[in-house]
């Protein structure tokens, strides 16, 4: 090529080539270092990234979680569930906020420091206190165990003039100091009239936020059908619970199901004794809490704790699809159940909200006894305002 | 579809450590959210009716993992298929009762229920003695059961053990999933050794040792071994009843580290059949520092034992050896 050239334009040619080489490779050495530099930034952003992602990742925000009565056997039983993670999930941070009356101090401090031994991972503070307000505070979900027992001859209106002012004054505190948006869960009985006082002097709490426990009596019915039927129970599910839980309520299986190697079938299909389904089945339902104390001369606490932390796990974390479950919440008049009252629906929850599953078939049977515990709860309402004046 | 279900006996099932543990069991606190479980409750003749109150609950909660559940009087059927056993059956201490007289009547408890494991239990079954005196009810267990593993009967300590943990970790302001690698050494009694020595908290700067945090060696020579050790007796007296909740949620702590492992670069406390380390006489159950692998432990060697610890050891291993002698006096 440097053939045909004089020795000038030999020399220029070479050092135009030279220098064009050089800058090639300068080119490519910018190249190079344009690479180097560009591959370094993404390491560093990815190295940056997956440490941000990682520190994000690192621990949820403690959920603050109150339980009062907590001193108590079901309070016993449901602290430990909830240190566990057996209610939000595990990998839910809890902070516990445990209440209840001055008579009971030493032995809820036992309780603050036996949880203090377990070494919990996921509970990260223990508030033991005897002072609604500081127990209340900031509290995202409120399990409401603590009420008046039914002691032997206590007639109904003695029971509620007792746990009507309790639940007048535990409302105020909530709404005064809980988290917007609190979740709540009244289990001491009577469940649904307590939520309903709650719910009517806390009015700036979401009425769909007060719920009552009849999860218990839920679990109870599928675990009756699974005996009968002779399947795990997990094989069943979609029972309901209508109204009141108390001897009133309605243990409904026309709409459950069994799993089988057939698929999903009716459980009536399969218990072709409807003489069952509408008698004893009912009735063992109904009755299970007696039985219970008839048999460890204490009332249900480990099946309560359980169906309680059930019951705010689904609410929080959803429902499985296909899937309902019975809650007591506050009567939109689905149903054409009355309006104002606390009474047990079937309910899917999504998104933290549970809703009504509407449009199931009520025969005649069901709207009976429906109606019936409705009325009861009528019964309970008015006997309470009675109890405020 | 799902694991097959493992077989899980409680004795002493009636009872408070008891109704605090069947729900955790049920939940795959102890052997893992995907495990499902089979439980056998056992208890004495008085305590039947309440034994099937327990029953009727747990199917009452509809537990997923719940494939079924035992609830019997009758120890053979009680220990027919087992694969982990936990016996928190056993004589309580009562008020005015001698060293001797507690101790004659476990040890006669744990000769029976030695033989029926051996005979009914499934292979290799691992054991946890609770009821106190733990470990010497271990021992019994051990030697009237000779075709169990010595490696699977074991004694809690767990509890003191997440006791310590859980007093460092108040002391020092942190959660106590920050501190680590205490240890329980000896006996589960008020001759306990908890021992921090090698103890770490994890900090924003990495793990130190909990002794340098604290920088109060008399507090860690003193107070803390005290309240760890008395930690039982505190309870009793704010409850008006002993320790159950706690009790139990170690014993769920203790068979899942053993049956799934420990975690890396972490031990615990565990009751178990001395192979002489750590100068410590062998034949005796005594708590060391364990990590567990593939479902079987091993004690941590080579931890430096200072002059005091030293003394300590001794000290719980000795009284080991006199609670062995009278068992021992009690069986002639």
């Amino acid at each position: 090529m440097l053939e045909g050239l004089d020795s000038f334009e030999k020399k220029s040619t070479r050092n135009c080539v030279f220098i064009s080489l050089v800058f090639e490779k300068m080119e490519y050495l910018v190249l190079l270092q344009n690479g180097l530099v560009v591959l370094l930034t993404i390491a560093f952003s990815w190295k940056l990234i997956t440490y941000m992602w990682g520190s994000l990742k690192m621990e949820k925000e403690p959920m603050k979680v109150l339980v009062t009565g907590a001193a108590g056997q079901i309070g016993y039983a449901i602290a430990p569930m909830i240190a566990r993670g057996i209610m939000l999930g595990p990998d839910q941070p809890v902070i516990l906020h445990l209440l209840d009356i001055a008579p009971a101090a030493e032995a809820l401090k036992g309780v603050k420091m036996e949880l203090l031994d377990a070494a919990f991972p996921l509970l990260k503070e223990v508030h033991a206190t005897t002072d609604v307000t500081e127990a209340c505070k900031d509290v995202n979900i409120a399990i409401m165990l603590g009420g008046f027992p039914r002691k032997e001859g206590m007639e109904r209106k003695d029971m509620m003039s007792k746990n009507v002012p309790i639940y007048k004054e535990q409302a105020s505190a909530l709404e005064e100091h809980a988290a917007s948006d609190c979740k709540v869960l009244v289990v001491a009985n009577p469940a649904n009239t307590n939520a309903l006082i709650l719910k009517e002097f806390a009015p700036s709490i979401p009425e769909k936020n007060i719920t009552c426990l009849t999860r218990l009596d839920h679990n109870r019915a599928l675990s009756q059908i699974a005996e009968r039927l002779k399947v795990y129970v997990t094989d069943v599910k979609n029972v309901i619970i209508w109204g009141n839980h108390s001897s009133s309520q309605y243990p409904d299986a026309n709409h459950a199901t069994v799993a089988t190697t057939n698929g999903e079938r009716p459980v009536k299909e399969l218990d072709t004794n409807d003489h069952w389904l509408k008698n004893e089945f009912i009735n063992t339902v109904q009755q299970r809490g007696a039985a219970i104390i008839k048999a460890r001369k204490a009332s249900s606490a480990l099946s309560a704790a359980s169906a309680a932390c059930d019951h705010m796990h689904d609410w929080v974390l959803g429902t499985p699809k296909g899937t309902w479950v019975s809650m007591g919440v506050y009567s939109d008049g689905s149903y054409e159940i009355p309006k104002d009252i606390i009474y047990s629906f079937p309910v899917k929850c999504e998104k933290g909200k549970w809703s009504i599953v509407k449009g199931l078939k009520i025969d005649e049977f069901s709207r009976a006894k429906m109606d019936a515990t409705a009325k009861d709860l009528i019964d309970e309402k008015e006997v309470a305002h009675s109890c405020l004046n | 579809m799902g694991k097959e279900p493992v077989r899980v006996l409680v004795t002493g099932a009636a009872g408070q450590i008891g109704y605090a543990l069947v729900p955790m069991i049920a939940r795959g606190v102890m052997l893992g959210p995907d495990q499902p479980v089979i439980l056998h409750m056992l208890d004495i003749p008085p305590a039947a009716e309440a034994l099937n109150g327990v029953k009727m609950e747990l199917v009452d909660a509809a537990f997923p993992l719940l494939k079924g559940v035992v609830a019997t009087t009758d120890v053979v059927e009680g220990c027919t298929g087992v694969n982990i056993a936990i016996m928190v059956g056993g004589f309580p201490r009562k008020e005015g009762m001698e060293r001797k007289d507690v101790m004659s009547k476990n040890v006669s408890i744990y000769k029976s229920q030695a033989s029926a494991l051996e005979q009914h239990a499934a292979a290799n079954c691992k054991v946890l003695v609770v009821a106190n005196p733990a470990n010497t009810n271990a021992l019994i267990l051990k030697e009237f059961a000779p075709s169990i593993p010595e490696k699977n009967i074991t004694c809690l300590t767990r509890l003191d053990h997440n006791r310590a943990l859980g007093q460092i970790s108040e002391r020092l302001n942190v959660q106590v999933s920050d501190v680590k690698n205490a240890i329980i050494w000896g006996n589960h009694s008020s001759t306990q050794y908890p021992d921090v020595n090698h103890a770490t908290v994890k900090t924003p700067s990495g793990e130190k040792p909990v002794r340098e945090l604290v920088a109060d060696d008399a507090w860690l020579h003193g107070e803390f071994i005290a309240t760890v050790q008395q930690r039982g007796a505190a309870i009793i007296k704010a409850r008006k009843l002993s320790s159950a909740l706690s009790a139990a949620s170690s014993a769920c702590d203790h068979i899942r580290d053993w049956v799934l492992g420990t975690p890396e670069g972490t031990w615990v406390s565990m009751g178990v059949y001395s192979d002489g380390s750590y100068n410590v006489p062998s034949g005796l159950i005594y708590s060391f520092p364990v990590t567990c692998r593939n479902g079987e432990w091993t004690i941590v060697q080579g931890l430096s034992i200072d002059e005091l610890s030293r003394k300590k050891l001794d000290l719980t291993a000795e009284e080991l050896t006199e609670e062995k002698a009278l068992a021992y006096s009690c069986l002639s």
